[in-house]
């Protein structure tokens, strides 16, 4: 039997997919809870369902993206041990990379299935879980310190308004930044300083989703067209990616 | 019920039963977080040696050990800058969600930040709290229904997925996600956002190297953006927009 055979067996199906089981079970038990807890202390139900809405539909693209992922690894790694990984704790731009260092520390020289062996293979999932395990560590063991600290969840009310809120909206702008701008550095030196030859459709897709989201807000704004408030996010990503394949072409 | 309706002694208590509530729910967070974490971190290091039994074999401590010492102190630290800087956004519940179900930069992360804006929450409030975790949990089950169904219809979708046709759109998620995020964003701070935007894309101009970094230079680019938002803050006593 084949390496690859052997992991992609219903054992290792049933292994991974029941722990992916048990954590929708998790999220499914937070979100009734929260919904209960939010509707008890008197916030809009209407709001809560807008924002699972929202969610949903925010969603649904980027884990198309985490899809192919999984597909990625799975010439290597079969399939249900990505499946896992990019459904619990893991992140799409993490994982290729540190399963081709784990499987370069485990001997085989790379990430590929016919140097791939049983042994390597289990090497490179516990190093793969190892690496990636201690944002959840911290949280389980210093979560409410920390949030205590901060004071979180003790703001009197939502009309609140503190440097707390603008210091989260302040981080988010830093890491928008941070991402636009390895595009256009990407764009000019990404192939040597200043040469101009770098891949240039990163930062034309993101202009085209932030021209699409233009129309969304003025929609919203202008127009008086609320609902499409929840899928603005989503639409514009669908608008600049089709605007990616259109591109592509040249 | 309408707090505004209430007479202000009944207000009060209504704020005194609710501020009662929230605690409770907080606590049990706490305690239902740490347990569903603590159980996922078990079954994550437990399955290695699990399909190890299977096949017949076990991982090679020996290389795991040298192997995180060569490539997992850098993701150690970039985890632990993760949790510091996402957590206070994030709030309890969604924070133990978050991490026990990753891909946080690219998608918990705006998600919840998305969920916030829509109804109009402010961070560190008990609103935050639960619109973050219902965010969050919406976010991970979504995630794993199309990763299920995906891995289900893996033959007849792999054709379709990886079409050369395709590819640059789904090469380009990330871009268009931070592309509709950043009109989002930067149409009311762009005091804020311009400086650090400029920054970044001079240092990974002058220093490419830089780009296979990117998620760590979300630190240096936040702080910037943190000060900037203070001096701002300061500027106009504290209640400017």
């Amino acid at each position: 039997m084949s390496i690859l055979t052997q992991l992609n067996s219903p054992f290792l199906y049933i292994v991974c997919g029941t722990i992916i089981l048990f954590i929708a079970a998790v999220s499914l038990f937070f979100l009734i809870r929260a919904y209960r807890a939010g509707k008890a202390m008197g916030i809009d139900t209407t709001k809560m369902k807008r924002v699972i809405a929202a969610s949903a539909t925010f969603t649904l693209l980027p884990s198309v993206g985490i899809l192919l992922g999984v597909i990625a690894l799975s010439g290597s790694l079969g399939t249900p041990w990505p499946w896992l990984r990019l459904s619990v704790i893991g992140a799409l731009h993490y994982e290729t990379q540190v399963a081709t260092a784990a499987a370069e520390q485990a001997g085989l020289g790379g990430l590929s299935a016919t140097t791939m062996t049983a042994r390597g293979f289990v090497t490179i999932c516990l190093l793969m879980s190892l690496c990636i395990m201690w944002g959840m560590v911290f949280s389980t063991l210093f979560n409410k310190r920390y949030l205590k600290r901060l004071g979180s969840g003790s703001g009197k009310s939502a009309g609140v308004s503190g440097f707390g809120d603008k210091a989260m909206t302040a981080m988010f702008i830093g890491l928008i930044c941070a991402y636009l701008g390895s595009y256009i550095g990407g764009f000019i030196s990404g192939n040597g300083r200043f040469t101009f030859t770098g891949s240039w459709l990163p930062l034309a897709v993101a202009l085209a989703a932030s021209l699409a989201m233009a129309g969304f807000v003025w929609l919203a704004e202008k127009k008086k067209q609320a609902w499409v408030e929840s899928f603005s996010i989503a639409g514009s990503m669908l608008l600049a990616m089709a605007i990616a394949v259109l591109l592509g072409r040249l | 019920m309408n707090e505004k309706n209430l007479p202000a002694a009944e207000s009060s208590a209504f704020d005194e039963e609710k501020k009662a509530l929230f605690e409770a729910y907080n606590k049990s967070t706490h305690l239902f977080g740490r347990i569903a974490s603590v159980i996922t971190l078990v079954l994550l290091l437990g399955v290695p040696f699990v399909i190890g039994g299977y096949l017949g074999t076990s991982p090679d401590l020996k290389a795991a050990g040298s192997g995180f010492l060569a490539i997992g102190l850098v993701w150690f630290v970039s985890c632990i800058a993760e949790w510091l800087v996402y957590t206070p956004m994030l709030g309890a519940g969604g924070g133990y969600l978050a991490f026990i179900t990753g891909n946080l930069i690219n998608m918990k992360i705006p998600c919840a930040v998305n969920a916030r804006d829509i109804v109009g929450v402010k961070a560190g409030t008990p609103e935050n709290e639960i619109i973050s975790t219902l965010s969050i949990a919406t976010s991970s089950l979504v995630t794993i229904l199309v990763l299920a169904v995906g891995v289900a219809l893996l033959i007849p979708l792999q054709p379709l997925l990886q079409s050369p046709t395709l590819a640059p759109a789904f090469d380009n998620v990330v871009p268009a996600l931070f592309g509709a995020m950043a009109y989002k964003y930067f149409r009311k701070n762009l005091d804020i956002a311009a400086a650090p935007l400029l920054i970044m894309s001079l240092l990974f101009i002058l220093v490419p190297g830089l780009i296979s970094s990117t998620s760590f230079m979300i630190l240096p680019s936040g702080a910037l953006a943190i000060l900037l938002a203070w001096l701002k803050y300061k500027k106009t006593g504290g209640g400017g927009k």
